[in-house]
């Protein structure tokens, strides 16, 4: 059964099952194996280590990214520009935090009540979370040590590269105030024995150094280690069962082989990442739940969210080599705040960013072609990058569903991903172009040049927590209100995005979870 | 693949291979690329199609009625003529088809990063810590800390803040 380690649990014990191994199954296993709990983790892709990534865009790319067949529909322009890719998400151990670059900024309190706060936003299906920052402030301090963040508990900031020194430099011009190269979860210096950053210029592709925190460098071991974790690489998910009271009692999946198994549980824990948490819950309809699993409330796969995006590139008169360092360690919070009178709700962050002329050339301007486009990669020794992330907003119509008219290979209905602007979503859109523009004018920049979002990195929203089980599909604690024993582990349950990059938040959420798991596992309640 | 006619329809020729060098060469220009980005970059596109029926015939047919459209060899046309007929068949399948396989292989390709300043693979020569992360010069060095100074980040404004009820 298991392939990475002696310990292994019978089909037929009850187990906790995590499904997934990225930032949050990786931390719930993590944090239950530690207390003792045995779990079962199931992880569709295979265990890659530091030693077999590759410092090379599509390679890394095709070694590991998430590329089984999905649908698009929607107004978005990745709907055109890449209709079967609609997100960036990792398949192995470690799931997307192999390829995530590291920001790590913390929600803000009116982020958790935007119902409250925004009011009524037409099309926009706001609700207030079921918990409070303060509530989860003790959980973000463990996070932010886990992943070890710089600029917080002690840990140094990184150093600044190119690229941020250019973006930096614009920051002070126009007047803002709150930027620095992090917080970030990769070590300055040596830290929770794994080394400082080399400034390879490699986030995106997984980092060789193992400076970067990811679930596959830090707690997928340490799980392993306490001899409590049973993993089971390249196993598939497929359906999730309950018993005839409705408990959340085992999960059916999928070997590398394609033949079927079932492990019992007593707990199941879904964290497959937004667009296969929602999928895997509707594929295990039952006469119970005919709408899928946990979806009394119809919100499975609804409120999908994947932030306000998009990049500007801006071309100087000399170099300045934005590939050479940390990708991402470079933040400005200034227009992170609500403040309707820019003309819109909610916030966003400007971050470093750069890609290769291998990836600048499939997103710098998808489909793009002709003496304009050959302009932007000639000046690619000179081009400074940022990236766009802010908080779109809910809505209904924004949606996960199964595709039963397409299969993946497996026979499996693909998940159709359909997502259209909100208003306000192309509203601060635009205001995010104009303050960049700002900032690269104010440093020089002979052109910008305006980047579309590509495939979504932060996928969210689809199981979204709820006090009331009408609006959402998990209460505080991630557990599904209609099925006792099933829980939501990832950014689905999120029930706003929030301008923040979501990781630091998920790994937070999955601590808390644990504690109440265990807790309850203690008391005997699940 | 021969047909009942006779006529080889689905098989690349040298001609073929030129034209659609010239075709990447005039949608990609980029005059300090060398030559073998761009015929590497055919070279693993010929390749590809072997696999579909349908990826053969819709190349094969657009990269030889190229010289229909150009009232003779379409590889030895000028930049600017090439171009016009680039533009007049944008929406062409084939051509949409070329662009889409194209894009990954010629900006993958090492020669094109070296003419772009691109370093590539990093790693085994210790990433860039001693070697110029940090060495752009013409401007200042800025913070890296967090800001501390006397200003207080205002969450929410004024006239967002909740009214009291
Ligand atoms: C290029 C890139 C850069 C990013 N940068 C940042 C950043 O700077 N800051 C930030 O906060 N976030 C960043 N992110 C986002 C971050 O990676 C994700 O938010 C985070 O990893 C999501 O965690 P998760 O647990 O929901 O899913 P993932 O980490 O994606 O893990 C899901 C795992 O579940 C597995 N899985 C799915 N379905 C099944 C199934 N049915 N059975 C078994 N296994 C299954 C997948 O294979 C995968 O391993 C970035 C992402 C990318 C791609």
């Amino acid at each position: 059964m298991s392939d990475n380690n002696a310990f292994q649990i019978a089909y037929d014990d009850e187990a906790v099952v995590i499904v997934g191994s990225g930032a949050g199954g990786g931390t719930l296993a993590y944090e239950l194996t530690a207390r003792g709990i045995p779990c079962v983790v199931l992880e569709a892709g295979a265990y890659l280590k530091p030693e077999d990534y590759e410092n090379d865009e599509w390679p890394a790319f095709n070694q590991m990214a998430w590329l089984d067949k999905r649908t698009t529909s929607g107004s978005w322009r990745v709907a055109r520009d890449f209709p079967n890719l609609p997100a960036w998400i990792v398949k192995a151990v470690g799931g997307s935090t192999t390829h995530w670059s590291g920001a790590t900024p913390r929600f803000k309190d009116y982020e958790f009540k935007t119902k409250t706060y925004y009011g009524g936003v037409q099309g926009a299906n706001l609700l207030d979370w079921p918990i409070t920052l303060e509530e989860l402030a003790p959980y973000y301090d463990a996070a932010e040590k886990a992943m070890g963040s710089t600029h917080r508990h002690g840990r140094p900031p990184l150093p600044a590269n190119n690229n941020y020194k250019v973006f930096a430099n614009g920051a002070e011009s126009v007047g803002y105030k709150f930027y620095a190269t992090g917080p970030y979860a990769t070590n300055a210096e040596p830290y929770d024995g794994r080394p400082a950053s080399i400034q390879d210029g490699f986030n995106f592709q997984g980092d060789k150094n193992s400076s970067k925190w990811s679930t596959a460098v830090r707690e997928i071991p340490r799980a392993l280690a306490t001899g409590k974790l049973d993993l089971r690489t390249q196993s598939q998910a497929v359906q999730i069962t309950h018993d005839a009271k409705g408990h959340a009692d085992g999960v059916l999946y999928l070997d590398k082989d394609g033949n079927l198994h079932r492990q019992r549980a007593k707990v199941v824990c879904v964290a497959g990442n937004s667009i296969e948490s929602p999928r895997l819950l509707l594929m295990s309809a039952s006469s119970l739940h005919p709408n899928g699993l946990a979806n009394s409330s119809g919100q499975v796969g609804r409120n999908y969210m994947r932030h306000t995006t998009g990049s500007v590139y801006a071309t100087f008169d000399k170099p300045v080599r934005m590939y050479r360092g940390e990708t991402m360690a470079g933040i400005v919070a200034d227009e992170a705040r609500l403040d309707t009178a820019r003309g819109f709700a909610g916030g966003y962050y400007l971050e470093t960013l750069a890609l290769g002329p291998a990836f600048m050339g499939a997103f710098v301007e998808p489909g793009g072609w002709g003496a304009d486009f050959a302009a932007l990669l000639d000046a690619y020794l000179n081009t400074a990058g940022l990236w766009i992330v802010g908080e779109d907003l809910p809505q209904e119509t924004n949606r996960i569903t199964l595709n039963t008219a397409d299969q993946d290979q497996w026979g499996l209905p693909v998940p159709n991903v359909h997502f259209d602007d909100h208003a306000n979503d192309v509203a601060m859109r635009e205001h995010a172009y104009s303050r960049a523009d700002l900032m690269y004018e104010a440093v020089g920049a002979q052109s910008t040049h305006h980047t579309p979002p590509y495939p979504s990195t932060h996928n969210l929203g689809s199981c979204r927590m709820s006090a009331r089980p009408e609006d959402g599909v998990v209460d505080a604690h991630g557990q599904a209100h209609d099925v006792p024993g099933l829980f939501v582990s990832d950014g689905s349950q999120m029930t706003s995005g929030a301008a923040a990059n979501p990781t630091l938040t998920i790994v937070a959420l999955a601590i808390r979870q644990a504690e109440f798991i265990a807790d309850e596992l203690a008391k005997g309640a699940l | 693949m021969a047909t009942d006619s006779g006529i080889d329809e689905t098989s690349v020729g040298a001609d073929d291979r030129a034209n659609l060098v010239q075709l990447l060469r005039t949608a990609y220009p980029h005059p300090r690329f060398p030559d073998g980005p761009y015929e590497r970059t055919a070279d693993a596109i010929l390749e590809q199609i072997g696999e579909s029926v349908w990826h053969r015939t819709l190349l094969t047919r657009g990269l030889r009625t190229l010289d229909d459209a150009a009232h003779g060899p379409f590889r030895d046309l000028d930049d600017i003529a090439a171009s016009e007929l680039l533009h007049a068949i944008a929406d062409a399948e084939f051509f949409v088809f070329i662009r889409g396989v194209a894009v990954p292989l010629l900006y993958g390709d090492p020669e094109v990063w070296a003419a772009l300043g691109y370093e590539g693979e990093s790693f085994s020569k210790g990433g860039y810590v001693n070697r110029g992360f940090d060495d752009l010069d013409w401007l200042p060095d800025p913070r890296v800390e967090e800001y501390d100074g006397s200003d207080e980040f205002v969450e929410v404004a004024d006239q967002d803040q909740l009214k009291k009820a």
